[in-house]
């Protein structure tokens, strides 16, 4: 216990003598146990306040001190320190806030004088209980930390770099400069913002110790001063620092979207570079989402990206592309179920985009014009593979490999190439000459095909591996038709839709009977139907078990169908099948009704009894489903897993079988699916046989696996310079013609009949650029230095640095939330940045004064204060509007002979050659008019007057409302703090004013500090301010962490908990209380332990400790129960 | 009761609270003098014992102010003030005493004005309670540590 103790009383000027009675606190502090003496003084904090305490402690051998001042905030440090200087420890002292939280807040001096005394009571008796500490010291890394690049970012960082200390810059955008890159000219020297702040970007960018990240932003800090451990994200770029900035990308790219460097008011392409003089100096592709068309195709075919093209006329590029990826490019612009036109945004508006109808139109047309797309040069590799069915899948395996340049061979167990291509889908909607092109693509590839070789014969697994075969995929399919299960099917005349279309498409004689049945509702069932037809067929009956509404069919092959004279009869199914004397098959068919739905979401069907009836035909197929054929699990593939549907069993993600390097997919896994499913499998698979090659493991695969469709309501937008869903005209999707119903059935001739080139570009037309880049790979093609990569990922930097910088900036008010201005609404309204563009010479009118009708304006109205100064919006003063609004009139009226009418509320011109530039601007014959506007309108109805704008406002130096006509607006935005500045608050553990701007330590003494050791601020994130007070903020900014970096070392206050062993029970509440993992358990002596250098001083543990075990330095037990007690004496 | 001023005992913490509370002092923000304020580092170092102690000593309120959830400078002491809180406040209740004697609110740097309405506010409402008779507490002893 110290009992000698000295207390001081500040009269802080009259600041706290006013409301309290400075020496009658004097005379009660003099007599509380254990005080040798109290004193009063002006100002305790001066050089001789200060004096005074070391005297005392030096004469009165005090061993405490007290002192009854200011917020310990503002100046526990500076007596601290006296008192150290005194010669007693330094935490022999306690400071007691008698002005913020007494004579400030208080009017009455009795009552505020007996606050005083209760706080300088508890204040003497805590003191008593007061121990020496020593501080703790720790190193402090020498890099520092500054987020955002704009002018106050540059500044502080070219400061620290230059004492060649490492900086790490980080901006979230894709060059630095901030807001100050926008501006034309800056007040009031008038010097252009470019020609002074583009050497200091260079600067940037020339300095090695400088790291810039751009495109990136901080996700994670943590740690103290000296010691911070900062996470950051980058976001990828796609273009690397091979760019040669030569803008050869943008003249390719079909993506135009309003260019947010221009606010919005010019166009740039998804490749792009911010502005000319950007930092870094490199273009940058901008990829928000990926368009949902690409991201649901299961070979990830660049959908958007043709279709982009297709509208640019670029049908040769468009075919080029498609082919680039696809290797059956012909075969899904005609039969793939297109789950990109499901995910199509544009299905949100009104229909989706005509995808696959554009792909087949772009290499029909490179067809019709002779283009042949010629396969890439391939560097050969020994290794073999083996595909087993040259389907879809097999195919898509066989050229995925053949093009990494492996040695494929392709065995097919019929006399035709193609699988289900050639043998399950009819040549009216597969022309047969086309499916030959797509494979003397492939074959050209250097893929060898081996027909009439079925597997399970020659050709076995072991066989390929002892022939040199290092992999084998397996993809044959599933050509075996599943029975009805029903008496009579194996009688005469019914044979399964599979066998039946494989028999016609082969051209082996088979019969085709008068009056046909097909069972089933799915394509096949269709696809039989139809080739029903075409064999002579007078009758086709299909025979359905649901409704229409549930039917698996692509809905256009239902009206096809229905349109060539096939009859549908719905809820109903076979229960037999008898032949009779006559050749006639009686199928006896029951009613169904629809129940619940079943697993499969669709409605479980329910016989009706005794609705059973007899049809009568002279052919059945059934088509309801297919399986691989039984074979293959005994011929050859005997020790394949066979799962219980009779498919192969793989694993999901590699395709990998149970037997080592046997991969398969397509239908023998999936059952009957389609065909861009079975390319996605055998896309897959060709990438798990590389890596497997290769050597390496079966993960990170990079060929992906469609995810499931996310709704998106009508507010969505399809990237984030688009209109949302319901603010999109709609456009209706292009049909496509088709051949007549009669002309069709006669024979086998397409029944499609393709876009014209106008059709492909009016329906390419209507895509929305979902996520800007559409990935069309123009720009990859023609950049020479090839510094693009649209597979660049996202990634997470980890950075260790000792201090941080925030320098995020401000946002500008948006004045669209003040109606009465017309911003967003009237035309040739325009915000303060919209026309510092306009003035800029690299700005969207190249620094023409032009209203949106191309003229030039005659008169321009300037209002101040929108935002600012204002009740309902922000109460501040933004501070640099005044004079940028007046640099906006000398340049109107530089450039223009236009009028100029200021329309202010007070004229603020406080800085250095502020005033002096206001009177220059007023003798240049600008009209300034006092007074707050009430509104802008359009102006009158007659035609004279039509198009231009309308100010009212009071002028109220002369007492009167005037109105104003002008042909063009410029508002003065308030500055005010970023949308994102209450998540940086957060993730740096600093606060903010109630302006909303960051908080500094103090308003006048310490403005660049924050109430976090070790992080800073400077800008506009601090308040508005122009662009010399911000630099010279970051300037000091820089100055405070540079003393930091030279000291080498922070001085940590040894406000830590510590267990006092003996009395710790080890009952562990404490380990889960500490969010620093500080507390450990010691299971050898069964009691809990402190890492003091990660404890931080909260004091939870202590409080929560049941047997008290736990002390918190500087906060004792003690120390607050005395203080309690002295408060309430 | 006319004339009775009550005492009410604040615990604020450093970060957020404490410096509200010196922005209302800033910002001269009037408020009745009736709360005294006693700094700790977090609002989870308020020992519930603190609390009984400030009743046992003659408080007839107690403020504990914290940082907003998710704010807290020490990542998640508040909560566990919160948690502290509502316990003592079913057990003040249980001993007889009105639990809106014990307060908790969480109050930022920047909410002067808040801090301002909380201290009047609560000053109203203890006032109204009337004193804290704590006669059968008169013997409690919470043990010094």
């Amino acid at each position: 216990m110290n009992n000698r103790i000295g207390v001081f009383i500040c009269h802080c000027g009259v600041n706290i003598s006013t409301t309290v009675d400075v020496e009658e606190v004097t005379e009660f502090a003099s007599k509380q146990p254990n005080v040798v003496v109290a004193r009063n003084y002006k100002f305790m904090c001066s050089e001789p306040g200060q004096a005074m305490i070391q005297k005392d402690i030096g004469e009165n051998h005090l061993d405490a001190v007290v002192v009854a001042a200011c917020s310990p905030q503002m100046h526990e440090l500076t007596f601290r320190n006296a008192c150290e200087e005194g010669g007693i420890n330094r935490y022999l002292f306690q400071m007691s806030n008698i002005r913020e939280h007494c004579s400030w807040i208080h009017d009455k001096k009795t009552a505020a004088t007996q606050k005083a005394e209760a706080l300088v009571n508890a204040a003497i008796r805590r003191v008593a209980w007061h121990e020496p500490l020593e501080p703790t010291f720790s190193e402090v890394n020498p890099a520092t930390l500054i987020v955002g690049a704009g002018i106050a970012g540059i500044q502080a960082a070219l400061e620290i770099a230059e004492s060649g200390n490492p900086v790490y810059l980080v901006e979230k955008e894709s060059t630095i400069g901030g807001k100050m890159a926008k501006f034309d000219k800056t007040f009031p020297t008038l010097d252009c913002a470019a020609c002074i702040l583009t050497p200091k970007m260079v600067s940037i960018s020339h300095r090695k110790n400088i790291h810039l990240m751009t495109m990136a932003h901080v996700e994670k800090v943590d740690g103290f001063i000296g010691n911070f451990k900062v996470t950051v994200r980058k976001k990828a770029r796609y273009v690397n620092e091979k760019c040669t900035s030569c803008n050869d990308c943008v003249d390719v790219c079909p993506v135009k979207v309003p260019h947010y460097f221009d606010e919005y008011h010019s166009e740039r392409t998804a490749i792009h570079k911010a502005f000319p003089q950007a930092v870094p100096n490199t273009y940058v592709i901008d990829k928000q989402e990926k368009p949902p068309c690409i991201e649901a195709c299961p070979i990830r075919q660049e959908a958007a990206g043709y279709v982009a093209l297709i509208r640019e006329r670029r049908f040769k590029e468009a075919a080029e592309l498609i082919r680039l990826r696809n290797p059956l490019p012909v075969v899904c612009g005609r039969v793939c179920y297109h789950p990109c036109e499901t995910e199509c945004n544009r299905d949100y508006v009104e229909k989706p985009i005509a995808i696959q109808y554009l792909k087949r139109f772009a290499l029909d047309w490179a067809r019709e014009q002779g283009e042949s797309i010629e396969p890439p040069k391939i560097e050969r590799r020994a290794e073999k593979v083996a595909v087993i069915g040259s389907g879809p899948a097999g195919l898509t395996c066989a050229h995925d490999l053949a093009a990494k340049g492996y040695d494929v061979a392709v065995f097919e167990k019929l006399s035709e190439l193609g699988g289900m291509l050639r043998v399950g889908i009819p040549a009216y909607r597969l022309p047969r000459h086309l499916l030959k092109e797509e494979l003397d693509y492939l074959k050209k590839l250097g893929i060898t095909f081996k027909m009439n070789a079925e597997f399970g014969k020659k050709i076995t697994i072991n066989r390929l591996k002892e022939e040199g075969y290092q992999a084998i995929f397996l993809a044959a399919g599933a050509h075996a038709g599943v029975t009805l299960d029903i008496l009579g099917e194996g009688s005469e005349g019914v044979i399964s839709g599979v066998d039946y279309l494989r028999r016609v498409n082969l051209g082996i004689e088979s019969h085709t009977g008068r009056n046909v049945a097909v069972i089933g509702g799915g394509n096949t069932a269709m696809d039989a139907a139809r080739t029903a037809l075409r064999e002579g067929a007078e009758k086709v009956t299909i025979l359905y078990r649901r409704t229409r509404a549930e039917m698996p069919a692509a809905p256009h092959e239902v009206d096809d169908a229905e349109e060539e004279g096939i009859r549908i009869h719905y809820l109903i199914a076979p229960t037999a099948i008898a032949r009779g004397p006559d050749g006639k098959l009686d199928v006896t068919c029951i009613n169904i009704e629809l129940g619940e739905p079943d697993a499969s979401g669709r409605r479980r069907p329910i016989p009706i009894k005794g609705s059973e009836h007899v049809l009568e035909f002279d052919m059945v197929i059934p088509a309801i489903s297919q399986n691989p054929d039984p074979k293959l699990f005994s011929n050859g593939g005997d020790q394949l897993k066979k799962s219980r549907w009779g498919t192969i069993e793989v694993d999901e993600e590699s395709l990998k079988t149970n037997i080592d390097g046997v991969f398969s997919g397509g239908d023998v896994v999936l059952g009957p699916s389609t065909v861009i499913a079975s390319m996605g499998a055998g896309r897959r698979a060709a990438e798990s046989i590389d890596k497997c090659i290769n050597g390496q493991p079966l993960e990170n695969f990079q060929t992906h696996m469609p995810k499931e469709r996310i709704a998106r309501g009508e507010d969505f937008r399809p990237h984030s310079y688009a209109p949302m869903f319901k603010d999109i005209p709609k456009s209706d999707r292009v049909g496509m013609r088709k051949l007549p119903a009669h002309a069709r059935v006669k024979g086998y001739d397409e029944v499609e009949l393709g876009f014209s080139e106008e059709e492909a570009v009016r329906e390419a037309s209507r895509c929305l650029n979902c996520g800007v880049c559409v990935e069309c790979l123009a720009c990859v093609k023609t950049c020479q230095p090839e510094a693009i990569d649209h597979r660049m990922q996202n990634e997470l930097v980890d950075i260790e640095v000792g201090q941080i910088l925030l320098a995020t900036g401000y946002d500008l008010f948006d004045a669209s939330h003040a109606a009465q201005f017309g911003y967003g609404k009237l035309d040739n309204v325009l915000s303060s940045l919209e026309f510092e563009r306009m003035l800029s010479s690299t700005g969207p009118t190249g620094g023409k004064l032009l209203c949106k009708n191309g003229k030039e304006p005659r008169a321009i109205g300037i209002i101040h204060c929108i935002g600012s100064r204002d009740e309902n919006y922000h109460k501040y003063c933004s501070r640099v509007c005044c004079m940028y609004a007046l640099k906006f009139a000398h340049l109107v009226k530089d450039r223009t002979d236009a009028e100029v009418y200021q329309f202010y509320i007070d004229m603020r011109a406080y800085g250095k050659g502020f005033e002096e530039f206001y009177n220059r601007v007023l003798m240049e014959a600008a009209t300034v008019i006092r007074g707050k506007v009430a509104e802008v309108v359009p102006s009158g109805p007659t035609l004279k007057e039509q198009g231009h704008l309308v100010i009212r406002c009071e002028d109220t130096l002369v007492s009167k409302f005037r109105e104003i006509p002008v042909d063009m607006v410029v508002l003065c935005n308030a500055i005010e703090p970023t949308a994102d500045s209450e998540d940086i608050r957060r993730l740096f553990s600093i606060s903010r004013s109630p302006d909303g701007f960051y908080l500094e330590r103090h308003p006048k003494l310490d403005p660049t500090a924050t109430m976090t050791d070790g992080i800073y601020i400077a800008g506009c994130c601090q308040g508005p301010k122009d662009i010399p007070d911000t630099v010279s903020q970051a300037a000091g900014a820089a100055a405070r962490m540079l003393a930091i970096i030279a000291k080498g070392k922070v001085e940590l206050d040894p406000i830590r908990a510590e267990i006092q062993e003996e009395l710790c029970s080890g009952c562990r509440i404490c380990n889960s209380l500490c969010p620093y993992f500080a507390i450990d358990f010691d299971a050898e002596k069964k009691i809990s332990i402190i890492n003091t250098a990660l404890c931080k001083g909260c004091g939870t543990c202590v409080a929560a400790c049941p047997a008290a075990a736990i002390t918190g330095k500087g906060f004792t037990n003690n120390q607050i129960f005395a203080e309690i007690e002295g408060m309430l004496v | 009761m006319s004339g009775f001023e009550p005492k009410i005992l604040a615990f604020l913490c450093n970060w957020c609270s404490y410096s509200g509370a010196d922005l209302a002092g800033v910002s001269r923000l009037k408020m009745p003098p009736n709360v005294r304020p006693i700094r700790v580092m977090c609002s989870g170092r308020v020992d519930p014992a603190f609390v009984l102690k400030a009743f046992a000593s003659g408080a007839d309120g107690v403020l504990i102010g914290g940082c907003h959830p998710g704010d807290c400078h020490y990542a998640e002491g508040n909560y566990k003030a919160l948690r502290r809180a509502l316990f003592l406040q079913r057990m003040l209740e249980l001993q007889g005493v009105d639990p809106r004697r014990l307060r908790i609110e969480w109050i930022s740097a920047s909410e002067a004005d808040r801090y301002a309405g909380v201290v009047a506010d609560m000053t109203e409402i203890v006032r109204a309670l009337g004193p804290l008779n704590l006669d059968r507490w008169e013997k409690v002893r919470i043990r010094k540590r």
